[in-house]
């Protein structure tokens, strides 16, 4: 049974788009708006109440495993790992590490972007294009990145260009598989419209086709985004010298495990800011575009 | 009128369409095999020739059937712990707002983290065996499932629920006649994704658990067989035959689980 806590302040029509929403920010749906505002403040309080609750009892639940475990290398205590994280911070190495990901994953995207989205473009507006490459594309689909490390590090040896190959092969098929779906899915009504009066060329492909199209390949851009971020830790992981990916190995291997932890939480906060920022960049480039959120 | 032409344009088109498709992968054999050939024969580089020969060799002496064999178990069993932890979670939090409120934190923080990143202390926690890339599989199929399960769970049909409980229909009843044929195609939707996740997860944990541990305290699989050719063999053919074959499960993955979809659910044919 609902309690009645529960029952009042829901406004918005679906349960989980609300939560989702309200947890990332997003302007509130039109139903919200409607309540009155001390209303809305006060859910929000409740959110923020109800996660720092989730967070303590991890917390305490993590520090009893650790007081029963009783083995620091294996399970650091919660307090050693935030301490652990202050000092990676404060000798900037924390910094270090993730900007060299986050500037490999940069470079990768824009690699990826520049091949994959004018490729899907053709192969969305032509279809001989399309026949001759689409079973190239789907006999390589299946291969994942990580398949690639070994050959890779044959071709290109430990260092830079091996994460950033991973990553823009891994980010290469949603951005074209979502660039294709979009370009084709474009509504022909609008395009019959233009054409009737008498636009062609250029004008119609930037007025209407990239407008059309720009919400799924937004959408593919941040599945491209979370395969290759997934992808650079592995590849890293096993042939860079330098990133957050072999931060964590490095200090496994010193056996220093709240380091190890710290690393980990950093992979994560690292991976969910990229995540709000590419959310923030979908709303500004695409704000007509309705319910293609992800997730 | 068209219908003695029909067929014959429909074959030749057909045909077209074929050789069309067939076009750019021969094109890139082609050109892969000639320029092998303009290497030194002592160079490691891989043809097309080689790639074959070396499958044969792999099939019938190298054990390659029982390395992709190995590593398919595991992902079976990593992604049953994930099946089983993924849908009970995803139908208590899709069916009880407080329950999601509660966990939804805990839950998005650690989406995020990605599975490679946990390897290292799976190998401080479980040793360099099976145990680590089982961990790994299961926490990388775990947030496909869940979140999917939620999603179809909290998608049900209100009434329906509503409707059972106003004919006194016991609440386990309800479950699995009502909330669980209802959210079937979610969750079905989520496994055929974490299983593709899982996959992928297991090649990376076999390779990084080779890279890290040298080869003598693994077991196996098809991703620590691609690490032996790596490092120690220095067998480019068969890192390349080890991809053709990972492409290849993964395919056949993503059709079994489709194939279900379709035989499961015969009503959503679309």
């Amino acid at each position: 049974m609902p309690n009645p806590d529960d029952a009042t302040p829901l406004t918005a029509g679906s349960p989980l788009s609300a939560s989702l929403d309200e947890a990332e920010g997003v302007p509130p749906a039109a139903a919200d708006t409607a309540a009155p505002a001390d209303v809305r403040i006060r859910l929000a309080h409740r959110r923020w109440f109800i996660a720092l609750r989730s967070f303590a009892a991890f917390i305490a639940v993590w520090y009893l495993m650790f007081l029963w475990n009783g083995n620091p290398i294996q399970l650091p205590s919660p307090l050693r790992v935030a301490n652990a994280i202050w000092q990676l911070a404060i000798d900037g190495e924390l910094f270090e590490h993730a900007g060299i990901s986050t500037s490999r994953l940069v470079v990768a995207l824009i690699v990826a972007t520049v091949v994959a989205v004018p490729l899907g473009f053709a192969m969305g507006l032509y279809r001989t294009a399309d026949k001759l490459i689409d079973p190239m594309v789907e006999l390589l689909r299946p291969i994942s990145g990580i398949a690639w490390i070994p050959l890779a590090l044959f071709i290109f040896g430990v260092g830079n260009v091996l994460p950033v190959f991973i990553m823009v092969y891994v980010a290469f098929f949603p951005l074209l598989l979502n660039t294709v779906s979009g370009v084709r899915n474009v509504d022909p009504r609008l395009v019959s419209a233009a054409r009737t009066m008498g636009v062609h060329g250029w004008p119609l492909m930037r007025q209407v086709i990239v407008p059309g199209a720009l919400p799924t390949i937004m959408v593919g851009f941040r599945l491209a985004f979370a395969g290759a971020w997934a992808a650079v830790i592995a590849a890293e992981l096993i042939g860079a010298p330098s990133g957050l990916g072999f931060a964590i190995e490095w200090y496994r291997q010193l056996l220093m495990s709240p380091k190890v932890f710290g690393f980990i939480a950093i992979i994560g906060v690292v991976g969910y800011l990229c995540d709000l920022a590419l959310r923030a960049l979908q709303r500004r480039l695409t704000p007509w575009a309705e319910g293609t959120g992800l997730s | 009128m068209t219908t003695d032409a029909a067929p014959a344009a429909l074959s030749g088109a057909r045909w077209t369409g074929f050789l069309q498709a067939m076009l750019l992968p021969v094109v890139f054999v082609v050109a892969w095999q000639l320029l092998a050939l303009t290497f030194p024969p002592e160079s490691p580089a891989p043809s097309p020739a080689h790639v074959v020969r070396t499958f044969v060799d792999l099939v019938t002496t190298g054990g390659l059937v029982q390395a992709t064999a190995q590593s398919l178990g595991r992902v079976v069993i990593g992604f049953l712990f994930a099946l089983i932890s993924g849908v009970a979670l995803g139908a208590l939090m899709g069916s009880s707002e407080r329950v999601k409120d509660n966990l939804d934190p805990i839950i998005e923080s650690f989406r995020p983290i990605a599975p490679m990143a946990l390897l290292p202390m799976a190998i401080l926690w479980f040793g360099t065996g099976t145990a680590p890339s089982l961990f790994i599989v299961a926490y990388a199929a775990f947030f496909p499932l869940l979140l999917n399960t939620i999603h179809a769970v909290s998608r049900v049909d209100r009434k329906l629920v509503l409707a059972g409980m106003t004919m006194g229909i016991p609440r386990s009843t309800i479950l699995s006649r009502i909330i669980l044929p209802a959210a079937l195609p979610g969750v079905l939707l989520g496994a055929r994704l974490a299983m593709g996740v899982a996959w992928t997860a297991i090649i990376a944990a076999e390779l990084a658990v080779g890279a890290k541990s040298g080869v003598g305290g693994t077991s196996g699989g098809i991703g620590q067989m691609m690490f032996v050719f790596y490092a120690y063999s220095v067998d480019l053919n068969g890192i390349v035959v080890c991809m053709i074959v990972v492409g290849v499960v993964a395919l056949l993955i993503d059709r079994l689980f489709r194939f279900a979809e379709h035989r499961l659910m015969p009503w959503r044919h679309r």
